[in-house]
This record gives C-alpha cells, structure tokens and sequence, in this order.
C-alpha cells in the first residue's frame, strides 16, 4: 500500500472576489522509497497540494477530496490533536527559504531540541547528543560548535542543511522538500541534492520533491507530475518525460530550455498562465497550445491512459505527434 | 568589431567596521579583473553569490567608481573624465536588474517610467517624447494601452519587458543584464531571452550577462567569464568554456549544474564547503581551499592569468 494515497485532490480559497480554486483534482500517490517530483511554474498549486496534506492551509482554504491517506491514517477526518501527534511526526517538511524558516532568536541546538523534546520527550542530555548525530548526519562541520550558532551566523546552505536535520529528527516516514534549493548556489545546490538523496536511502523514506527547474528533475526524481493552472496534466516516470512528453505543455516547457535549443531563437509558450479570473471554459492551455483545436477551448478534456502519462488533454502527443483518443469525444 | 568598453585590473575595495570597536576592514569585492566587450557581442560574468558579480555591474554601470584600474568607455577613460563627458557616458550603459518587482516605481505608470530618461537626458518636446515611448514599447511587445497602467498590473515577463524598454530608451551601446532572467518561469524566461537576442541585432548593443545559470548562459553568451571571489579565473569563448572547461573551479561549477536530460551520464565534482568569507580571503589562489587538485604552491602564491589552451586561466595546475 502507497504511503501517501491522494484522489481528486481540490482545495480553494475564498476571496473577497469568489473562491479560487488554486489546486483542481489532483492524484499522487508516493510509496515508502519513492522520490516523486512535482514540476510547474509559479501559481500551479504544487506547494498548495502538499500544505493541504500537512495540514498547514489558512482558514480561508476549502480542502476537498475523494481520498487523501498517509500510512493508512484518513488525513480528512483525523482530529487536530492526532494530526500534530502522528502527522508532523511522520511527515515532515522543508522550504524554499532556509534563512526564513528558522527563528532567529534562539540558536540551532534549541530549535532541534525543541522538535526532539516535542515528538520523543527527550531530556537536555539526550537532546543534546542526538541534535550532534543529526547535525553530523547532514554534513555539518564542528556539530557541536555549531549549537550555539544563531541562523544569522549560518550561510545559505548550511541553513538549508540545519532545515534538514531539523526535519530529519522526527523520523519522518515522507519528507516533503519545496524548492529546496532555489535560493542556492548551483555548487551548494548538488551538495544538498546529494544530501537529500543520500538520506532518503539511508533512513528508508519517500521523498517529494516540489520544483519549477527540469535539471533538478532530470537528476533526481524516478517519477514526475505536472501541474498546470492548478491541474496536474502529466504523470510520467521521469526517462519517459524526457524522451516523449505527452502533454503539450509538457513539450513546450522541455523545448523552451536553453539547454535544450538547437538554434539561437528559442521555442517559447506565448502568453501568460491563466489567472484567478480568466479560468477557461475548456482545456487550461488552450490558449497557448500550438495543437489546439475549437474543441478544446471549449470543452474539458478527460485523462488520457497512463500510456499517454494520464495526459489532461483532448489530443496527446505522441512522439511529438497528436493522436485522437477513442472515446474522447 | 568594435570595442565598445575596456576594463584593465578593475578593483573595487570596501571598506566595513564590523563591530563598535573593532577596526575598519578591508573586503576586497573585486580583485583585478580585464576584459573587453564589443558592440553586438555578449560577453557572459558567471559566479555564485559573493563572488563579485554584482559589484562589477556597479562599476560598469557608474553607480560606484573603481578603486584601481581603469575603464574606458568609447575611449573615454572614466577616472580623469570631466563631469559633462560622465554625463554623456552614464546614457550609454544602462542596466536591467533581476527583480521586476523591485526596480519598477509602483506609483509611476509605465508611460511615465519609460519618458523619465528622455526629460531628465534630452531636449525632446512632448510629443516627441510620446512617441519615442510609443515605438519602443511596440519594439518590446507591449501594447498600446499598457501606458497608463501601473506595474502591479502586469506580471513578471511583461515587467521584465518595461524594464528592458527603459534601459533602452536613451539608445545605449552597451547593457548590463544583472541576472535579468533567474526571477521568470521557464516558459516566459524563453520570452525574454528572445527579445534580448532581437534587440541586440538590431540596435548592435554589448551585453554583459551577470547570471549563476549556465544553460542560459550557454544559450546567449559569445564569452564567458568565470569569476571566483573577486578574481576572473577563467575567461574563454563560449565554445571553449562548454567543450573543455580547464580551471577546476569552472569544470566543478560545469558538473554542478543539473542537466535536463536523464539519460546523461555525467561525472559530478562536488565541491567541498562554501565559499569562504571575504573578509578573510585564503592565502595564494583564492580557490585553494575547495580544489580537488590543489597542491603546495597554491597556498603560498595566487596564479597569474595567463594564455593556456587559448584563454585566460588563472591556476598552477593547467599546464
């Protein structure tokens, strides 16, 4: 049985104009070695999904769904007292900006010793010596030095690293990492993708990866979902990805990589992600789609087979190629 | 083709107290760096946060003047200009900066951001100002109505275009990109650099590219020059810099930099520890620390950049 079993995931927020549905019937499901990644650009609701599940949404959020399980645990009836206690034990996550997720008024060692003291009941003493296994653990130099240190005193990376260890310290069976290493340099940024995968291994755990750039995809992840304007519109392992997108979002953002241009003019998508109050009637990429068709701006298209990656498209690609669906119409 | 600036051991030092007591500091944020750039061309500054990049740009740029070297820009050396011939250089470098959001006053519509230059610098009347807007917000792709409205209006690309406009409108020769891109999503970040690329054909513009990304710069530079805490240690074409990187600090940063495709097989080279604090800069070659192939000699005496396998290296150990 999957780890982390999601079905027709939507959450919306109520604002002073209507509600925004900013994540629209998503589907994951993560196993216990898995590591999946989920890829878009800003404002696709990749973050958004994976707060839903931690439980960290504002009030103004409406999260509904036809399944949502972790570890066998139903994530949508479970009581706050339960969700705080088993939840943000097993599953833990870190964040884009190491700098702000740490307090900077107390120093490392109390940060990570309030997480061990919180989950376990650990004494100072024991807090202590596991907070230094744990700081080892992440690669840190001097562990016991570096207690004392305030986030000010910590670069970027080691931030990101004393973020880590913090979420390593509950154990946690899945580990949610958003944009990880965004705001890092590329040199810091292999070291803590090494670091994240090294420990997935070591400590047996799923690891989800939330991410916008496809190199980090292509080097770490063994499968990939896209998500788009709140949809998701690819699910693939990510080899399959890479060699044949079926969603032609999916090619389009693949070919718009520098690195993956042949002539000096790049392939680009034109226009703009649809926003909060021009949702379509139809497909959510008909508009920049260069294989639309009348049909599809005005009809919702269905998922495709998991041979066409369960591509959210009237028209899936093929070899770069479109190819009708029986029965889509 | 023509040279349009000429850098020679450009340094930039600054000054900091570090505390109520202590003694004033010295941090060298740029340590010597040459190079030329030419109308038309691109010449590409890659390096991680603190290595300098920015500084350069507010050299460049003159924002801040250079503590030693010298900066020709169409043959006028900047440190013994008089102050009309400053004036006259300052509209021709212009610079775009990362964050649309920040470099755009929220309280200026874009007509009036895109004007500002022409009032401030020319002699222009009105409707000629208005219609100099016009084109150049037509050249950049934003449309007509666009020029009362407020930045808040408009999104990352598009900002990025007005940006782009302004730094245009005075037709300088040469613009400094300062990671123009790295804030943009992948499908409007190709937007972008497309419109660079058309701009520089048709207006023969230099660039100077600062970015960490190398896919990008890859795509768009015609040299790269790689910098590593104030110092150039690798400046190369593009052609050489990709196909054979030979300072050790560019084929780590090469290997570092993930790649999207999953079938490549490539060697990494990870780096140990981070870059180390400026303020207290390693003895001999600034890179000895976290070479793998550092030896005795690079603890006691920094490299010389010298010709090596047809570009500029600084490192002992590139024969």
């Amino acid at each position: 049985m999957a780890l982390l079993n999601i079905r027709n995931l939507s959450v919306s927020f109520d604002t002073r104009n209507g509600a925004f549905k900013a994540v629209d019937g998503i589907d994951l499901a993560v196993e216990r070695d898995d590591v999946l990644a989920i890829v878009g650009e800003s404002g696709s609701g990749k973050s958004v999904a994976m707060l839903a599940v931690m439980g960290l949404l504002p009030w103004t959020a409406t999260v509904t769904a036809d399944r949502m399980e972790f570890d066998g645990l139903d994530l949508l009836t479970i009581s706050d007292e339960q969700r705080r206690k088993i939840v943000r034990r097993d599953v833990a996550m870190i964040f884009q900006e190491p700098m702000t997720s740490l307090n900077p008024c107390f120093t490392v060692g109390f940060q990570i010793g309030e997480t061990l003291k919180t989950h376990f009941g650990m004494d100072k003493q024991a807090q202590k010596k596991r907070s230094i296994e744990l700081l080892e653990q992440v690669g840190i130099t001097d562990p016991e030095k570096r207690l004392s240190a305030y986030p000010h005193q910590l670069s970027g990376g080691m931030s990101q690293r004393v973020m880590i260890a913090m979420a390593l310290s509950s154990e946690p069976k899945l580990l949610i990492a958003d944009e990880p290493t965004t705001a890092l340099d590329v040199t810091i940024q292999a070291q803590i993708l090494d670091l994240l995968l090294r420990l997935r291994k070591e400590n047996g755990m799923g690891l989800v990866l939330i991410t916008h750039d496809m190199g980090v995809v292509a080097e770490t992840a063994q499968r990939v979902v896209v998500q788009y304007a709140g949809q998701q519109v690819e699910m693939q392992d990510t080899r399959g990805l890479f060699r044949d997108p079926h969603h032609p979002y999916t090619a389009a953002l693949l070919a718009a990589l520098p690195e993956r241009a042949t002539g000096r003019v790049l392939p680009s998508i034109p226009g703009v992600v649809p926003g909060q109050f021009d949702r379509l009637k139809g497909c959510m990429f008909a508009p920049r789609c260069a294989f639309a068709t009348g049909h599809c701006h005005t009809v919702k298209p269905n998922r495709a087979p998991s041979e066409q990656g369960r591509a959210l498209c009237h028209t899936p690609l093929v070899h770069g190629q479109p190819v009708i669906l029986e029965g889509s119409r | 083709m023509s040279v349009v600036l000429e850098a020679r051991d450009l340094t930039r030092d600054y000054k900091v107290r570090r505390g109520m007591f202590a003694p004033e500091a010295t941090v060298h944020a740029l340590a010597g760096v040459s190079f030329d750039l030419e109308a038309g061309k691109t010449l590409a500054v890659v390096g991680e946060s603190g290595s300098g990049k920015s500084t350069l740009a507010r050299l460049l740029t003159m924002i801040e003047t250079p503590t030693a070297g010298t900066l020709r820009i169409n043959g006028i050396d900047l440190v013994h200009a008089t102050k009309a011939e400053r004036k006259t250089l300052r509209s021709e470098v212009q610079i775009v900066f990362q964050n649309p959001y920040g470099s755009l006053n929220p309280r200026q519509t874009i007509g009036a951001a895109l004007e500002e230059p022409l009032i401030v610098n020319t002699k222009l009347t009105k409707t000629e100002r208005a219609t100099a807007v016009a084109a150049m917000m037509a050249r950049v792709g934003l449309r007509p109505e666009f020029r009362d409205r407020y930045p808040h209006m408009f999104s990352g690309g598009q900002r990025q275009r007005i940006a782009i406009a302004r730094a245009l409108m005075l037709r300088p020769k040469i613009l400094v990109l300062d990671e123009p891109v790295s804030a943009l999503d992948v499908s409007i970040r190709a937007q972008v650099l497309n419109l660079l690329a058309e701009l520089q054909e048709e207006f023969g513009l230099a660039y100077l590219f600062i970015s960490h990304d190398l896919s990008v710069v890859r795509h768009i530079a015609d040299r790269v020059m790689v910098i590593y805490l104030g110092h150039a240690v690798e400046t190369a074409t593009r052609e050489q810099l990709f196909a054979s990187p030979q300072h050790p600090y560019t084929k780590a940063l090469l290997s570092a930099t993930p790649v999207a495709d999953p079938d490549a097989k490539k060697e990494r080279i990870v780096l140990q520890g981070e870059l180390p604090s400026p303020f207290d800069p390693p003895s001999g070659c600034p890179f000895h620390p976290r070479c793998p192939q550092a030896f005795d000699r690079c603890k006691a005496e920094a490299p010389p950049i010298a010709l090596k396998h047809g570009r500029d290296v600084a490192c002992w150990a590139v024969e």
